[in-house]
């Protein structure tokens, strides 16, 4: 069964109209961030008149960094709502690397509270550094809230350890994804005991509003967002498995049918998270980019059988029914700041490439596209990227290893060589980390911008 | 910085840690070793006590015996202080003199609204008194992480001393 190309042309004949590039908001994000911060520190500053000797000192340590991971750890749930303004304009997989780094960075501040708290509420009774222990246990059998903040600062512990990266590679995907949605419970234990334990909230009645405002407002985007939004959208565009096509050994592509699919706004470039309800895979939910530009009856994914959720989309059956949430991604027409474009495909990141290649608006000799795979077998889905190249008038180029095993050459000079105006293109990446930072390295040598660069990858 | 750029985990570790210790170090630096004065006088009793006479106005309804001399037998006398409201509530304190000199400090009130309070005064209100016993007087340091109860103790001790004429 061949899929029909017709519809990207439609796509593009729109004329040209002034390519005007949308800033990502993440700079604007950050000074938000770091405002919030600072008003949390002044509340601490503002309660806290004098501290007398190092107990003291110590004490209030401990409060500050309470208070900094409470403000965080509600960042570092919002950052996980996918509110679509972070999502599509900053980027799904920019977020998520935000979200790694501050999610350890505020864990690693729950334990240094934990730790400061105990130890001064043990030097303010008198006892030491070794009674911290028992202080803890007292502190957790007097103090209100401090039950449910044990248990869930114990979750933390459990999530923190289940997310180095050395032990996350050796659990299977879903067993880490389940352990990590533990993180909403021990939001919601840990919550409590700062209202009612911490000294800065008893002190200021405005403290706690705010703090109540601020949680509550994540929970809210994360219902929203996480959970009705999806439900709306699968309820009205009731997605199911048209159809699935081996394109070669090891990829496949899985045809999506449904109602007026084009209504979701998808984007060439943009990615679903996919759920296929079908048995063994219910559970597990996978970020796939659309390979062909949306159609009102049909969107298309092509997968790599890597691990063993891919692997299961080849026995799919027709009529399987699917949950989709999205569209997700920044990696967009809407980056382009330029009229030439080059895309750059490493192995299975031809995904989204082929998507774009079929839409983004561009003149003849406009657009370029270059794959790289490892053998002429693996250039999955060429025919169609040659018939588009083909109408288009764009260029295709192929980088494969030879038959030795010995790698293409790219490098700033072969890049600069064939093409010689790069450093006037944007560039749209996607490939597999090693690549996309080797491609970098030589695109950047080429003279081209970083801030040309579009980039798209789900590494952390 | 473009997704891109080397990331370098370890300089980024090293880098936060350091910013976070050293904003910690600063802030806490920052901060005054004792408690400028509290504004909040306590209760609004004249201060008509600077006259010898018994007098402590303490506006708060306990016990009857709002201050004043209890036997004068052998000079010993006891003397309540004024009440300090602090922010964790009321401290008033009652002395005990004999032949001019403090034998006794009793906390008639103390902040006791939730058990955090309660925790704290049971180790500092001991330590308040003993060092109010060996300083005879109410120049005597504040407890540790018990800040507002030290100033409202020193304020009601301060009080009783001067109307028991010490």
């Amino acid at each position: 069964m061949t899929t029909t190309l017709a519809g990207g042309r439609a796509a593009r004949r729109q004329t040209m109209r002034r390519i005007r590039p949308r800033r990502s908001p993440a700079t604007l994000l950050l000074l938000a961030v770091w405002a919030g911060a600072v008003g949390v520190l002044w509340m601490w500053w503002h309660n806290t008149p004098s501290i007398a000797d190092q107990n003291g000192k110590i004490l209030n340590a401990g409060r500050i960094t309470g208070l900094l991971a409470g403000y965080l750890m509600a960042l570092v749930v919002l950052q996980m709502a996918r509110v679509p303004a972070l999502e599509r304009r900053v980027g799904s997989d920019r977020v998520a690397r935000w979200h790694a780094m501050s999610g350890r960075y505020t864990l690693c501040l729950v334990f240094a509270h934990v730790f400061l708290i105990m130890w001064g509420y043990a030097l303010q009774a008198g006892k030491t550094l070794s009674d911290i222990v028992q202080q803890t246990i007292d502190s957790v059998n007097q103090l209100p809230d401090m039950g449910k903040a044990a248990i869930g600062t114990g979750l933390f512990l459990l999530i923190g350890l289940s997310s180095i990266g050395a032990v996350r590679r050796r659990l299977p995907y879903d067993t880490w994804y389940h352990v990590h949605l533990l993180t909403y419970a021990a939001v919601f234990l840990t919550f409590w005991h700062q209202i009612t334990t911490g000294n800065d909230f008893a002190l200021t009645p405005i403290a706690k509003t705010v703090w109540y405002g601020l949680y509550g407002t994540v929970t809210a985007l994360v219902v929203w967002y996480r959970i009705l939004t999806p439900i709306r959208l699968n309820l009205r565009h009731r997605m199911y498995v048209e159809a699935v096509i081996e394109e070669t050994p090891g990829i496949v592509s899985v045809l999506i049918g449904g109602r007026k699919l084009h209504r979701m706004g998808a984007e060439a470039g943009q990615f679903f998270r996919w759920r296929f309800l079908a048995p063994g895979m219910r559970l597990s939910s996978h970020p796939y980019s659309l390979s062909a530009a949306p159609r009102p009856n049909m969107l298309r994914i092509t997968v790599k059988a890597i691990g063993d959720h891919s692997a299961r989309l080849r026995e799919l059956r027709p009529g399987t029914k699917v949950w989709a949430e999205g569209p997700y991604g920044a990696l967009t027409s809407q980056r382009r700041t330029r009229g030439k474009v080059l895309l750059v495909a490493g192995g299975v990141g031809i995904t989204p490439m082929r998507a774009l290649f079929e839409t983004l608006p561009g003149a003849a000799g406009d657009i370029t596209l270059l794959y790289r795979a490892n053998t002429t077998q693996d250039l999955a889905l060429w025919d169609e990227l040659a018939k588009i190249a083909d109408e288009r008038s764009a260029r295709l180029m192929y980088a494969v290893n030879s038959p030795d095993g010995e790698r293409p050459d790219i490098s700033a000079d072969s890049l600069r060589r064939k093409l010689p105006d790069i450093d006037n293109h944007d560039v749209f990446m996607c490939g597999p980390p090693g690549f996309a930072q080797s491609v970098y390295e030589a695109l950047r040598g080429a003279g081209v911008p970083a801030r040309r660069i579009h980039h798209e990858s789900f590494e952390m | 910085m473009h997704p891109l750029k080397k990331n370098r985990p370890l300089r980024r570790i090293v880098l936060a840690s350091a910013v976070t210790a050293s904003g910690l170090v600063m802030l806490l630096a920052l901060k005054p070793h004792t408690a400028p004065e509290i504004a909040a006088a306590p209760a609004p009793a004249p201060s008509s006590s600077s006259s010898a006479s018994a007098g402590s106005g303490s506006s708060s309804g306990s016990s009857g015996s709002s201050g004043s001399s209890g036997s004068t037998t052998t000079g010993t006398k006891t003397v309540t202080g004024e009440t300090a409201q602090t922010r964790w509530g009321p401290v008033q304190v009652k002395i005990t003199v004999k032949n001019g000199k403090i034998t006794d400090v009793t906390a008639v009130q103390s902040p006791s609204d939730n058990p955090r309070d309660q925790e704290i005064n049971s180790y500092a209100l001991p330590q308040l008194k003993s060092e109010a016993l060996a300083a005879q007087s109410a120049s005597i340091d504040t407890v540790s992480g018990a800040t507002y109860t030290s100033d409202g103790y020193r304020q009601s001790l301060q009080s009783a001393l001067d109307s028991a004429g010490l």
